[in-house]
Parts: C-alpha cells; sequence; structure tokens
C-alpha cells in the first residue's frame, strides 16, 4: 500500500462524502414522487408532476392546466403529500435519533425509543384516547399533544433517576430506560383493558401509521424536529470521538457531560416529536443507523445526514407498500406501517450483516 | 535551573464518593522530565493520573498548568497541551486507524473544520514514529492488541502535547515493541522537551526510562525523587512487600530490580550451616537454606565474589579476603573458627586454583572437628581443579574422612531435612536414630554427633 494511495484516498474522502449525499438525496426526491403514484386512485405521473410544478412559484406558469384535475389536485396535494412528507419527517426523525443514541451510548441495541419516549408518548396517548376524545390544543389532536408531553417528561423522568450527582452515566441510564419503558408498558397495558370501545384506537396508534395526516400536525412537530436534529449535528465530531470511550473523548476536550446531556435532550425530543405525529413505528431508529454505517462507515459526519436521508427513503417506502399491499384483499384496508418496517427490515439487515459480518464491530 | 516549572501539583486529595484514594500529593515536573508513577495495586496511581488529566477533579489541591488551575481551564484549552494514553481503549464502531489517530487533531480545530493537509502531515508523522501507518487504512478493532495500543499513542502524539500522560502503556506490547515505544516517547522527553508522566508496574522499564519517580502506598506519596532515593531495596519492601535485589545493570547503566519470591515462613532451626562456595555456586543455596530455615555462614570468600554479593544482600556472615588474593593464613584461621560454631559444612563445586585451595583444607578440618560435612559434586573435580591434583587429592582424603557426597541441591536439601527432623527426636532417641539413617541414605562413616 503506497503512502501517497493512503493520502489521496483520505482527500477523496470529502467529495465521496458530498457525491453520498447528493444521490440519496436524488434517492429521496424519486421515491417521494414514485409514491405520490402509489394508491387506489390511478393518477399518472404526468400530471402528478404537473400538480408539484403547480404549486412552485415561477415555474407555474408553464404548467399544462388540462393535466391538472382538481379531483387529482385534492388527492395527491391533501391526502398523498402529506403522509409522504410526514413518512420523510419521521422516518428522518426516528433515524436521527437513533444515530445519536447509538453513538452516545457506545451500544448497538440502542434506539430512539431508549429512554422511555415510546411508552411515555404511549401513555400519555393512550389516555388522552381513552378520557379526552374530542378535546383540541391549538387546533392539534389531544392525542397529538398528549403523546409528545409523555415522551418529553418521561425522558426527563429517566434521564434524573439515572443521574448520579453531576454525572449521568451510560449503563444507569440504558438500565432506568429499560425499567421505566416496562413500567409505562404496563400502564398502557392496564389501559387498554379497561378501555372497551377505545380499544381499537389505541392497538392501531401503537402499530403506528400514517393514515388521516394533515398538514397541521405536520407543521406543528417540524420546528421540534428541525431544532433537534441542528443541535445534534452541531456535535457530530463530538460523537466520534466518544466512540474512543467518554474519558478519552474528555482529554480531546469533549465537554463529555454537557455534550451527552444535550444530545440525549434534543434526540429524544426529535423521537417524541415524530411518535407524536404517527404512533409507534419499530425498527426505523435501531436499523436505518445500523444499515448506513455498514455502507458508508462509522464517521458521524456523515452517518448522520445520511441515516436521515435513509431513514427517510425508507419510510416513505414502507408506507407506500402498506397502502398497497393489502389492495388484492380489501380494497380500502391497509396494513400500520410500523408492520411493513419491521417485516420488510429485518431481513434485509440480517443479509447485510452476514455479507459484513467481519469488518462490523460495535 | 532555568528550565520553566510547567506542572505543579499541590495538596492534590482525591475521593470517590466518601473514599479517600488520594492523599496530600504534590509534586513539581518540568519540561524534559520523565517521571515514573509506581505503586502497588490500589495505590491511588490511575487516580493520579485522572486527576492530571482534568478527568477527577480533587476534594481537595490544586493542579496547575504554567501557573493556570486545569480545571478552571476549558478541556479542549487543556487538550491542545496534554495527552492521554489510558490502559485500555475499547472503541465503539470500526474506525480506520487513520481515522482515530487524526481524531487527536480535535483540539486544534473548530467545530466544523475538516481535517486538512497539515493535520494529515501531523497525524502521518505520528503514525510513522510508531510504526503504525502500514495500518492506516485498517479497522481499528481488527488490529492486534500492540498494534492498537500503537495506534492510540500515534493518537496522542498527533495531539502534539507538551505532556504525555501514559497509564500503564505497555500492558498489551511484547517486550520489543515495549523497548520501542519506551525508546521513542524517551527520544521525544530530551528532543522535544516533553513532560512525561508515567504509571509503570513494570519497575525495571520505569528505572530504565525515567529520570524520577514517586512511589504511592495507600494514597500518599512514599517515597519521591531520583530512581536512587526511590528504587531501594527498603522502599519495594515496605511498600510492595516483597525483598528485591536493586542494583545497577553492567550494560544499560540503569538501575534494575530482581525481585525475590515472597519469604517462606518455614520456622526457624536451630541448626546452622556454613558454607565453602565462591564464583556465584554458593549463591542460589544461601537464599534456599535461608528461606528453610537454617541459619547460615560462609567462607572464605575474596570480596566482589558474586557468592560474597549475595551473601552481603541476605545479610550472612562471612569471612572474607581482599580481592583477587590468595586466601592468607590470618584469613583461613578467622574461617576455621567460624566453621567451629557451625553444625554442618557444605562445600559446593567451587573451582579450585591455588588461591582458594586452603577452602578445600578447611572443609578436611571441619571433618576432623567431627562436624558432619557434605560436598556437592555437580561437576567433576577433574573439571574443576587447577591445582594440577592437588585439589583432587584434597577432596579424595575428604570422602575417605567420611565427608558426604550429595549430586546437587536437591539432594543435599533432603538430606539435610531429614536429619534435621531426624534429629527433633535424637535428643531422647540418639543411638536408634544413627542405626536408621546408616543404611542407604548415607555412606557408612557419617558421624552425626555434637552441634545438633
Amino acid at each position: 500500500m503506497g503512502t501517497d494511495e493512503v493520502e489521496s484516498t483520505y482527500f477523496r474522502r470529502t467529495s465521496r462524502w458530498k457525491l453520498i449525499i447528493i444521490l440519496l438525496i436524488l434517492a429521496l426526491i424519486v421515491t417521494i414522487i414514485v409514491s405520490l403514484n402509489v394508491g387506489y386512485a390511478q393518477i399518472p405521473f404526468p400530471n402528478i408532476l404537473a400538480i408539484l410544478t403547480k404549486q412552485i412559484p415561477l415555474l407555474n406558469s408553464f404548467v399544462d392546466s388540462s393535466l391538472v384535475l382538481p379531483r387529482h389536485e385534492l388527492i395527491i396535494l391533501q391526502l398523498r403529500l402529506p403522509r409522504i412528507i410526514a413518512g420523510v419527517v419521521v422516518g428522518a426523525a426516528l433515524a436521527s435519533s437513533g444515530v445519536v443514541y447509538q453513538g452516545v451510548f457506545k451500544n448497538p441495541m440502542a434506539d430512539s425509543y431508549l429512554l422511555g419516549v415510546s411508552s411515555g408518548a404511549a401513555v400519555g396517548a393512550s389516555l388522552s384516547m381513552l378520557f379526552g376524545v374530542g378535546f383540541s390544543v391549538f387546533g392539534l389532536g389531544l392525542v397529538q399533544v398528549a403523546a409528545f408531553v409523555g415522551g418529553v417528561s418521561t425522558m426527563f423522568l429517566v434521564y434524573n433517576i439515572a443521574r448520579v450527582g453531576s454525572k449521568v452515566p451510560v449503563t444507569m441510564l440504558l438500565l432506568c430506560g429499560l425499567a421505566v419503558n416496562f413500567f409505562m408498558y404496563s400502564i398502557v397495558a392496564l389501559l387498554e383493558v379497561i378501555a372497551g370501545e377505545s380499544l381499537h384506537s389505541i392497538v392501531i396508534w401503537l402499530m403506528g401509521g400514517f393514515s388521516n395526516v394533515l398538514w397541521t400536525q405536520i407543521w406543528a412537530v417540524l420546528p421540534f424536529i428541525t431544532i433537534g436534529m441542528v443541535v445534534a449535528y452541531f456535535y457530530v465530531r463530538d460523537l466520534n470521538l466518544l466512540a474512543l470511550g467518554e474519558e478519552t473523548a474528555q482529554n480531546l476536550g469533549v465537554n463529555v457531560e454537557k455534550v451527552k446531556t444535550r444530545l440525549l435532550v434534543f434526540a429524544s425530543m426529535v423521537a417524541a416529536a415524530a411518535v407524536s405525529l404517527c404512533g409507534l413505528i419499530g425498527f426505523v431508529g435501531l436499523m436505518v443507523p445500523h444499515i448506513t454505517r455498514l455502507v458508508i462507515g462509522p464517521d458521524h459526519r456523515i452517518l448522520f445526514p445520511a441515516s436521515i436521508i435513509t431513514g427517510a427513503i425508507y419510510l416513505v417506502i414502507c408506507d407506500a407498500v402498506a397502502r398497497v399491499i393489502m389492495t388484492p384483499f380489501a380494497s380500502s384496508a391497509e396494513l400500520p406501517v410500523g408492520i411493513i418496517t419491521m417485516l420488510a427490515g429485518a431481513p434485509f439487515f440480517i443479509i447485510l450483516l452476514k455479507r459484513k459480518k467481519q469488518s462490523y464491530s460495535l | 535551573m532555568l528550565n520553566l516549572v510547567l506542572l505543579n501539583v499541590d495538596g492534590v486529595e482525591c475521593r470517590y464518593g466518601s473514599i479517600k484514594v488520594l492523599e496530600n500529593i504534590s509534586l513539581s515536573v518540568k519540561e524534559g522530565d520523565f517521571v515514573g508513577i509506581l505503586g502497588p495495586n490500589g495505590s491511588g496511581k490511575t487516580t493520579l493520573l485522572k486527576s492530571i488529566s482534568r478527568t477527577l477533579k480533587p476534594y481537595r489541591g490544586t493542579i496547575l498548568l504554567n501557573e493556570a488551575d486545569i480545571y478552571t481551564l476549558k478541556g479542549i484549552e487543556v487538550a491542545r497541551q496534554m495527552a492521554v494514553v489510558p490502559q485500555d481503549t475499547s472503541i465503539g464502531f470500526s474506525f480506520a486507524a487513520l481515522d482515530v489517530v487524526l481524531m487527536g487533531r480535535n483540539p486544534h480545530m473548530t467545530r466544523f473544520q475538516m481535517e486538512g493537509e497539515k493535520d494529515l502531515a501531523i497525524a502521518r508523522k505520528a503514525m510513522q514514529l510508531t510504526n503504525t501507518w502500514r495500518l492506516a487504512e485498517r479497522p481499528i478493532n481488527e488490529l492486534s492488541g500492540g498494534e492498537k495500543q500503537r495506534v492510540i499513542i500515534a493518537r496522542a502524539l498527533a495531539q502534539e502535547p507538551k505532556i504525555l500522560l501514559l497509564d500503564e502503556p505497555m500492558t498489551h506490547l511484547d517486550i520489543i515493541n515495549q523497548l520501542e515505544i519506551m525508546d521513542l516517547v524517551k527520544n521525544l522527553c530530551v528532543k522535544e522537551k516533553l513532560i512525561i508522566l508515567a504509571v509503570f508496574h513494570d519497575l525495571n522499564l520505569a528505572a530504565r526510562y525515567c529520570t524520577s519517580a514517586i512511589l504511592l502506598k495507600n494514597g500518599a506519596i512514599f517515597a519521591a525523587g531520583g530512581l536512587d532515593e526511590v528504587l531501594t531495596s527498603e522502599n519495594i519492601k515496605n511498600v510492595f512487600r516483597v525483598n528485591a535485589i536493586v542494583k545497577k545493570h553492567l550494560v544499560t547503566n540503569s538501575l534494575f530490580v530482581l525481585p525475590l519470591s515472597p519469604q517462606k515462613s518455614s520456622p526457624a532451626k536451630k541448626c546452622s550451616i556454613h558454607l565453602i562456595c565462591g564464583a556465584g555456586t554458593g549463591t542460589a543455596l544461601m537464599k534456599v537454606l535461608l528461606d528453610e530455615g537454617y541459619s547460615v555462614t560462609a567462607g572464605v570468600l575474596n570480596v566482589l565474589d558474586t557468592d560474597f554479593e549475595t551473601a552481603q544482600f541476605l545479610k550472612i556472615p562471612v569471612t572474607t579476603e581482599a580481592p583477587f588474593s590468595p586466601i592468607t593464613e590470618k584469613t583461613h584461621n578467622a574461617n576455621l573458627a567460624m566453621i567451629s560454631k557451625a553444625s554442618t559444612v557444605v562445600l559446593t563445586s567451587v573451582p579450585f586454583g591455588f588461591g582458594n585451595l586452603q577452602n578445600l583444607e578447611a572443609a578436611l578440618a571441619a571433618v576432623d572437628m567431627g562436624i558432619p560435612t557434605f560436598a556437592i559434586e555437580e561437576v567433576p573435580i577433574e573439571r574443576r581443579d587447577f591445582t594440577q591434583g592437588k585439589a583432587q587429592a584434597l577432596l579424595a582424603e575428604l570422602k575417605n574422612k567420611g565427608a558426604v557426597f550429595v549430586k546437587n541441591q536437591n539432594e543435599l536439601l533432603s538430606l539435610l531435612n531429614v536429619s534435621v527432623e531426624k534429629l527433633k527426636i535424637a535428643k531422647e532417641e540418639r543411638d536408634r536414630i544413627l542405626d536408621h539413617l546408616k543404611p542407604e541414605e548415607t555412606p557408612k562413616k557419617t558421624k552425626f554427633r555434637g552441634k545438633w
């Protein structure tokens, strides 16, 4: 191996990273457009493109209006596009928080729900479905607000239980998260037992899905998710250093406790916002970071953005499948997307893992 | 000295919870110093390193880096001047070795800066120094323990530190790797005027590379200063509870420490043995006999003889002769006086020249005095007689007079032990025991009497 070879490979890396991001963004755009085509009503691609272009200022004068049917416009813009954008937002959110959790915990089992976000949100959502039907807060459904509040407050609860003095050891966090998760899920189970008529909606919510997502709901979570991701991206190099161990990271100038707290709080906020939008969607936060890491390597400076886009693509595809897979059996029924993410993702992940087994270690 | 004092540890006390692990530690280190931190397990070595590396804030006391308290400085400011090589690094994720080394550049970069050519050149130099450049693209978790540790050291060097803290950095390395890395570190210390603070378990490695040392015991400084003052037999016995020989090595000219196995607590036997030895033939035996509980004397030995030095170390009384001189009548008589007080005499298979032929006569005298005498014959007398047959003749005479000839040290010991064991009873039943001993184990003319 020539010395210069190593150096030139190294300097090519930055352009390789840029290429990866550009390709992933292109893939995401293609995925979105293709999945706009998926659904019960048949809407051809030219029509879809025309409807989309019409929404963009300056370009809208070039659109052939004959292609834009009001009925199609309604389906695309008010039914399909919101749930696809919700898929993008949620997939990105869960994947980003998954990367952060795995980085901070140096643990392959860590995912976005680790600190009780999911179970807390489930308790909030179940309670509101049982007792608060019809209420709304700032035009949002009570379920969404309750889920977000439940998720974030449970995370703070876990964080405070795990705190030892001024430090928060990761093992304590893991174990406290585990314990609180079990506690919260047993409350959910309790609520399910007494739920009666609301049982169905609770179960569906727990499996996660995007049916009937409204634009307002998306706008409501977007600031939380965007801010959380920006804050997390601020610390991507610190995540690399944390891989060397907390003490070494400290010795390399990382303010470990501060960085850890900020990363976990903001990543949990991102995850809670995502959960409040679509219920519990499993696997994305756990597996998308792993899959991305297997393909492009462990450097968080590329892993973080790449996982975000991959998560978005993955969830949009899964949602498209969820929408159509039941069509042969019952024309209007659809599966909760959480089932698809796991059914499709787990085998794919195992295949990838087997092929790259030697060099993949956590 | 005009040297700038760079690191000052002043009255540091560290606690884990309410348990005090370090107490009143003060030291002052200047550039170019290579300080070894020594002590047994649990004496607080790693804790001291942690408090200096801004990882464990002391309960009391201050650590000053160029007169600034490191705990009021920002972590990144300290990281620009101080690098740490930990005991053991487990790295999450398979970063390439080069990536890990480049992480050492973190303190010198702004948040969103990418590593540039300068950083890469520094990382490359660090990896070439530690002989890891060829591993640059390999995933760190696929490297062997030694390779990984070298990469970690390269990472520390890439930090371009003024102070390098090493916490038992050699644990994973084999001998050649240890020496290469320590040579490298020493070189940096001398040429780049780095401060090196290193925790060592291997006292010899410490002795070879450090300029000074501190010895910790139960969280406090037991000894500090130059190696000669710190690494002494007494200090080692006090702190590590182990007897050790400490000497300057002839080849490396650095101190070396030879720990002896912890003293056996054999009950003292009321039996003194006089050794007639020389040229190192008695060295091992002295230690063994002492361990077995015998009291030991030796002579005549020339001063500077190996056996003499061992006897000095083990505090064995010796009749001595001047270096490289034949045994004079006066010393010979002194030796005979010493022999007359012994209950047994042992003659090792020492080579005989005209200088020490009289020692053989001393053995004969012992037999004549009626003292049980053993002769070890590991090397046949023909090969160690440099007196044209005189020694051979004397040895034959010794055999005739009834000295017991044994093949080696083990045989001697079993005979001695049997004898002592039996002789406990002998006080009451002397005759019966003598009969019992005679047949196979001991040649016929053995006489046990007198001073048991």
